[in-house]
């Protein structure tokens, strides 16, 4: 029987997919135009066809006290500590202007699970609201929320996630925050690679300023529902506006805890082919680890990357 | 009347399969009109002229009658769920306050037609078992962590036992048919019925509650229940016992082991999977022992797994070697009737062809 020649090394998923699926994304999207923007330059291109994504990461040993308390205290000042060195900027007020216009109207998506209760922390919510109304955005214009956002109102959206391993996408962090803005969330569950495309919705496009990941108590295990062995304190805060940069770094982090939670490999499934189709095929960010430049500040220790 | 809570202990032992909806089938039809008053002419001739001459008067009727069927079968949900917890023998074991705690929230049920208002983006799970509904109860307590109770009626043992292996992290506890606990988290099978307790984090007193809740409901549930058929015909020799998983669908195994993006296995609700890893010496290999409704089924699988995941040409007849893939681990299949054996990411051939074997002598041993 004549083997079929490969003209490069495949895995058996690369070729099935290749065989499933061919280019229709690409076909579709192609170079679409900017899915983010700032407030000086709401149409800028980003991510992908920059050279170089930059996100950061601090953690603080104090963030999290007895009985998993979270100090909110630490929490803002780890938000303005990463904030500052995201920006720039060495004062928070000036950083925070960068990213908010006293004009805006801004949606803080956040995640709220009630069963899973792997949501973003009250602390981090509090810490970027209370910002973004020191910049000059009235409260009546400040919606933080995380279903029913009034998103064809808002002119600027500040994404909140968690950081959890899910069963049906792989992870769920800054690309999966916005999945509630679909009227049809299911439809991007596994094997769907499509996620990329909500922010390319008219209502989300070119409207995420910025992405503050709450990576204080994320989410390693298989879910749906939470087992406690599965969580862990890992006292971080990620800071960046680029949602697949955000999100191969959190994969990355949680692949390594859960290998070292088994002892051996324990790789995260269904992986999560959304992070490189939301690089390659939508434009929103890079998924190339050699691409994103990963700021580290703070508590270093078990950082896993 | 609802025929589940009078049969929710006694199992029908054997069989397995995934058939959906004994909630559902037991629900009365609904009636968008009393036949009698139509019988009588009550709505009349006036009302289909009426129609006739005017549109509009048609579409409001016509929502006036989706409306009606949409209220009517709320209203048959609910009187379903009240007869559930009226007699859900597990709820009644219960006590209402222990140790100072006291139930929380009002107790509730929800059934495959809306456990994503309990458990939202995770309910495909339970869904691809034979889910029939979940009883959840919350205990507080001033100063203490609460803990909720949540008991998954399924409709098979097998299938209690199915979700019971999505997640095997935990120390084993002896109770139930298989019971593990860690970090305030108690998940046990017995019969038809799956549980977890959970408290929001762990003090002694609440695992203390939540061990002394756990042996109520073991009681209440008066017999065991099998375990799915196919297990048996996995090898003792080399099994790890933590990464045995049994399903039906392909998004229990994408949450377990990822193939492909595609269903090249031709999982369904019919078809029935035991999953598990071997180690014999230091050698590795997974196992997937697939059970089909039919044989032209199972073929069909045995070819998409031949052409797309070896690669290589499918012949009914033939049986093909294992073959080395790029990883440099080794893959193989083969097919006894309906059962469909097949052998990934295997260290070393002959190791996977012990697998192979032992398996088809399994299956032949276990046919009638």
């Amino acid at each position: 029987m004549k083997k079929r020649r490969l003209a490069r090394t495949v895995t058996r998923r690369d070729f099935i997919k290749g065989a499933a699926m061919g280019t229709l994304g690409m076909a579709l999207y192609g170079k679409s135009g900017a899915a983010f923007g700032g407030p000086k330059n709401p149409a800028a291109s980003f991510a992908a066809e920059n050279p170089q994504s930059v996100a950061v990461l601090i953690r603080n040993e104090k963030a999290i006290g007895a009985g998993d308390k979270v100090d909110a205290a630490v929490v803002q000042d780890m938000v303005d500590t990463a904030l500052k060195a995201f920006s720039g900027e060495a004062d928070a007020a000036k950083a925070w202007a960068k990213y908010v216009r006293a004009e805006d109207t801004v949606g803080v998506k956040f995640t709220r699970c009630d069963w899973m209760r792997v949501h973003t922390d009250q602390a981090v919510i509090d810490a970027v609201v209370r910002r973004v109304g020191e910049a000059g955005v009235g409260k009546d214009r400040i919606h933080a929320q995380d279903g029913g956002l009034p998103l064809a109102k808002c002119t600027a959206l500040i994404s909140l996630p968690s950081v959890k391993v899910h069963t049906l996408t792989g992870i769920a962090v800054a690309m999966k925050n916005y999945i509630n803005f679909s009227p049809a969330p299911s439809k991007y569950h596994a094997p769907a690679t499509s996620l990329g495309e909500i922010f390319l919705l008219p209502d989300v496009k070119g409207k995420t300023r910025l992405i503050v990941v709450d990576f204080l108590r994320p989410y390693f295990g298989p879910g749906p529902q939470i087992n406690p062995l599965h969580r862990w304190n890992y006292h971080g805060i990620l800071v960046s506006n680029d949602p697949v940069a955000v999100d191969a770094v959190c994969l990355s982090i949680c692949q390594a805890k859960r290998n070292l939670f088994k002892g051996e490999p324990w790789p995260i499934t269904p992986p999560p082919d959304f992070i490189a189709a939301a690089d390659t095929t939508y434009k929103l960010g890079t998924s190339d680890p050699a691409k994103i430049k990963l700021v580290k500040l703070g508590w270093d220790k078990d950082i896993l990357i | 009347m609802l025929a589940v809570p009078g049969s929710l202990f006694s199992s029908p032992r054997g069989g397995g399969g995934y058939r959906r909806g004994e909630v559902q089938a037991t629900v009365p039809p609904v009636k968008l009109t009393d036949p009698e008053a139509c019988a009588k002419g009550i709505l009349g001739n006036r009302l289909k002229t009426s129609l006739i001459l005017n549109p509009g008067s048609a579409v409001f009727v016509f929502l006036v009658g989706v409306s009606a069927v949409a209220q009517t079968m709320a209203h048959t949900q609910k009187q379903v769920k009240s007869e559930i917890l009226a007699s859900f023998a597990v709820r009644q074991a219960l006590p209402s306050e222990a140790d100072g705690w006291k139930t929380g929230r009002e107790d509730q049920i929800f059934t495959r037609d809306d456990i994503f208002d309990y458990v939202d983006g995770g309910g495909e799970i339970y869904l691809a078992y034979d889910f029939q509904f979940v009883f959840v109860r919350e205990y507080v307590r001033e100063g203490a962590p609460s803990i909720v109770v949540e008991v998954y009626q399924m409709s098979s043992s097998e299938d209690a036992f199915g979700v019971f292996t999505h997640d095997p992290d935990g120390e084993d506890v002896d109770l139930g048919q298989g019971a593990l606990y860690g970090a305030g988290l108690l998940r046990f099978w017995k019969d038809k019925v799956f549980v977890r307790l959970m408290a929001d984090r762990e003090t002694p007193e609440a695992k203390a509650l939540i061990m002394g809740l756990a042996a109520g409901i073991v009681g209440a549930i008066p017999g065991e229940g099998p375990e799915p058929n196919l297990i048996g015909c996995l090898p003792k020799e080399g099994l790890k016992p933590k990464s045995l998983r049994y399903f039906h669908t392909l998004i229990s195994l994408n949450a377990h082991f990822y193939l492909a993006n595609v269903n090249i296995l031709n999982l369904s609700p019919e078809t029935r999977v035991a999953m598990a890893r071997f180690e014999r010496a230091g050698s590795q290999a997974r196992v997937l022992l697939v059970e089909y409704p039919t044989v032209e089924r199972a073929i069909d699988a045995e070819r998409r797994f031949t052409e797309m995941f070896l690669i290589e040409r499918f012949m009914a007849d033939r049986k093909l070697p294992p073959k080395k893939l790029e990883d440099g681990k080794y893959a193989g299949l083969s097919r006894d009737g309906r059962h469909l054996v097949i052998v990934v990411e295997a260290d070393k051939k002959p190791d996977l062809e012990w697998l192979m074997r032992s398996i088809s002598r399994n299956l032949e041993g276990a046919k009638p």
